[in-house]
């Protein structure tokens, strides 16, 4: 066996190989970009979905952000926030929790179908055909366009509703600017009163449209002690900073459409 | 490139050659050995059926007044009108009940003679509901004061004829229903030098158009001179498709002798009533992406306004009535002359009810209609057809994954990739959507009609059209 040409392949492919090795050590050196290494830290401790809630690019682009300094840790709602103010050695003010809800217990059977969809699963579809299939132009239509933009997997579809698992939520809103009727809303976590609906009908198109509509009867208005709460556009409205969490208005709404939620967690 | 400039040339050619022979001998006969006037893409729906066209094909417009009509303000593209009128005050035919809002607005006036016993908003097809004036016919027929035509449209002054299409409230009947006296102003640096009448109905289901051709062509004809002479166009095309030789018979005989006018025979195929494939087919041009006809120096109108036009001119009467079809499952398929703003339920008990039990009830034709969601709803100035479907007809089937077979791409008569659109489509991604032209698709169906997998391509390009707008709407304001 002629040994020669193997021999002259690997000898030459070596030397090929050693050449471009001394030549990248040498770059490699020479041509080193200095990065930040706690933007890798930091990185690791954002939210990581790329939800865009921070109003940057990505998480990426928020983590570099931060180190740089120009924008504050908490600003990603996803982030742990104490964490990354200990990598950089910043004191960082945990702001209180949001989370999105849905204002709206339109579930099947409660609310009046108008007539029954089957089209295209989108709710902005559902929505421009006559006004939705349910009777009630405010109330969530439910075929989960909320559902498919959370990059965080909060948001399920039980009984024609979408609901918000609160502890995957971190309340970036993609699915607020998805709703076609608006009946998402970025509300602290610690607000536990809460009027689910918005129909700002009369009360006797409110009530035929839903079983659990406000039909704007004033009784939580009469209940209220501290004078927190008020009927504006046909809906009643409490005001958080009045509001002590009593959970009186709750127990006498005729409607069911005031919830406690720190008595209850509302049926799905 | 290549392939496509090729096309473009063999097509050109073939319309030179056409043009040549009828304008040299003016004659179709010797035209018709060519191929016919066409577009790339395109479907042939229900072709097995005749288009679904049989039943009410040959069934004479009959005369139906209801004695309750609901009209809405809002039947034009635009502003809907203000009604100016009162509860209870005692209305006459062709009386003004809405006044117009906006540039785009239109007058709307009343179809019956009676008194208004409600105005209150109504759910309608589309997304909001719509303010409707409701009046109890009388069944006295008596027309309001005033109302005075031109006589002849061959003699009338030219300038006199915009005002009094607007007058008459008359919009695209077509199934757009955009004003027609703004379609009719030809803005500043543009000129005009071709209009279209589409007889083509394309359609299925549909043959109110047909029978509007059949049974009163001179009032066609009589709408084209119309707009010609206002316009001083020089060029009018009728363009009707070959499923339909009665009325290429009746229009042609119509034309005879009037200047300018032509009839174009067209290849059955959808959608060949489509604005843009129509200039494309009939004239060669190319609308360019994101403009109107106008730009190519043309105006597409429907044959059914046309008629609209001639009324309105010769007599000075409004648009109160239309031809609409009711066909599927009813006992009698007709095509109907209702007044604007009959009840769907009177119509369809006109037409003896249903022959089966009613599954969906589409407003317009089958490709293009939109679901009622009740029997209340009433005919607006766009309503060509009522088609009730049955159960059978009327269920959806789920979604399935795309094959990558490409029919949607072969169907497409704009020349889009559907496949791919309706990824970024139902991905949110309205910046890819935006770049593989989704604003040029014309909501036609002909991809979702040929998807095996039976996806819905064109509802979800309607909504990422409508989000896209509404994204350019919010960065303007």
């Amino acid at each position: 066996m002629n040994w020669i040409p193997v021999i002259l392949a690997f000898s030459v492919l070596g030397l090929i190989g050693l050449v471009f090795g001394v030549i990248l050590t040498i770059a490699d050196k020479k041509l080193k970009v200095e990065t930040d290494p706690r933007i890798a830290q930091v990185r690791e401790l954002v939210g990581g979905a790329n939800c865009g809630a921070c109003g940057f690019a990505g998480c990426d682009a928020f983590a570099e952000a931060v180190v740089e300094g120009k924008v504050k840790p908490n600003a990603c709602p996803a982030a742990k926030a104490a964490a990354i103010g200990e990598v950089l050695g910043l004191s960082v003010e945990v702001g209180e929790k949001k989370v999105a809800r849905v204002i709206c217990q339109g579930h099947n059977g409660v609310v009046t179908q108008r007539y029954e969809y089957d089209g295209y699963k989108s709710c902005a579809t559902a929505a421009g055909v006559a006004g939705g299939p349910k009777e009630c132009r405010y109330a969530c239509i439910g075929l989960g366009d909320c559902m498919k933009v959370c990059p965080f997997g909060a948001i399920s579809m039980e009984n024609g509703i979408a609901k918000i698992d609160e502890n995957k939520c971190v309340a970036c809103g993609n699915c607020v600017d998805k709703c076609p009727r608006s009946a998402i809303r970025i509300i602290p976590a610690d607000t536990k009163v809460i009027v689910l609906c918005r129909n700002a009908d009369t009360g006797r198109v409110a009530r035929a449209a839903c079983m659990k509509a406000c039909i704007a009867c004033q009784r939580c208005v009469k209940t209220c002690k501290y004078g927190a709460i008020t009927v504006e556009n046909g809906c009643a409205r409490i005001d958080p900073e009045k509001c002590t969490r009593c959970g009186e208005c709750a127990k006498v709404c005729p409607c069911g459409c005031i919830v406690d939620y720190s008595v209850v967690t509302p049926e799905a | 490139m290549q392939l496509s400039n090729g096309c473009a040339i063999i097509s050109g050619g073939i319309l030179f050659i056409r043009a040549t022979l009828y304008h040299l001998f003016n004659s179709e006969r010797l035209v018709l050995y060519l191929p016919k006037y066409s577009f790339r893409g395109g479907i042939h729906p229900m072709h097995h059926e005749h288009e679904g066209k049989l039943p009410s094909r040959n069934v004479p417009i009959r005369d139906f007044v209801s004695d309750t009509v609901c009209i809405p303000m809002g039947m034009h593209l635009g502003a809907p009108s203000k009604p100016c009128v009162q509860k209870g005050d005692h209305v006459k035919i062709g009386q003004v009940i809405g006044e117009p809002v906006g540039g785009l607005g239109l007058p709307v006036h009343s179809s019956v003679s009676g008194e208004v016993v409600a105005i209150e908003e109504r759910i309608s097809t589309g997304a909001a509901p719509a303010l409707c004036v409701t009046i109890h016919n009388d069944f006295q027929d008596e027309w309001v004061e005033g109302i005075k035509g031109y006589g002849n449209v061959e003699t009338v002054d030219p300038s006199v004829i915009i005002p009094a299409i607007k007058n008459a409230g008359i919009c695209g009947m077509g199934g757009a229903s955009f004003p027609t006296h703004v379609k009719l102003s030809i803005p500043e640096g543009k000129t005009c030098d071709t209009i279209i009448l589409n007889g083509a109905e394309c359609e299925t289901f549909l043959t109110a158009d047909f029978r509007l051709m059949v049974e009163y062509p001179g009032k066609v004809v009589d709408g084209l001179r119309a707009i010609m002479r206002a316009l001083n166009v020089k060029r009018g095309v009728i363009a009707i498709e070959d499923n339909k030789p009665e009325a290429v018979e009746a229009i042609r005989k119509a034309a005879s002798g009037r200047e300018g006018v032509e009839v174009a025979v067209m290849r059955t195929k959808y959608p060949q009533g489509g604005e843009k494939q129509l200039i494309r087919a009939i004239t060669g041009r190319k609308v360019p992406s994101g403009k109107l006809p106008i730009e190519v120096s043309t105006i597409v109108t429907n044959v059914a306004t046309a008629a609209a036009i001639a009324d309105a001119v010769i007599d000075g009467r409004p648009l109160i009535d239309r031809i609409t079809t009711i066909t599927g499952c009813v006992n009698k398929p007709s095509n109907l002359r209702l007044r604007i703003g009959t009840i769907i339920a009177d119509a369809i008990g006109e037409c003896g009810g249903f022959s089966e039990e009613p599954g969906k009830i589409v407003m317009g034709g089958g490709m293009t209609g939109f679901a009622a969601p009740n029997m209340e709803i009433s005919v607006a100035k766009a309503s060509g057809g009522i088609v009730v479907y049955n159960e059978k007809k009327a269920r959806s089937v789920e979604e399935s994954p795309c094959i990558r077979c490409a029919r949607c791409v072969e169907a497409c008569p704009i020349g889009l990739d559907p496949y791919r659109l309706k990824h970024y489509c139902d991905k949110g991604d309205l910046e890819s959507a935006k770049a593989h032209n989704v604003m040029d698709c014309i909501l036609c169906g002909c991809c979702s009609y040929n998807c095996p997998s039976r996806r819905w391509l064109t509802a979800s390009f309607k909504i990422t059209k409508e989000a896209i707008a509404l994204e350019a709407r919010r960065k303007k304001s």
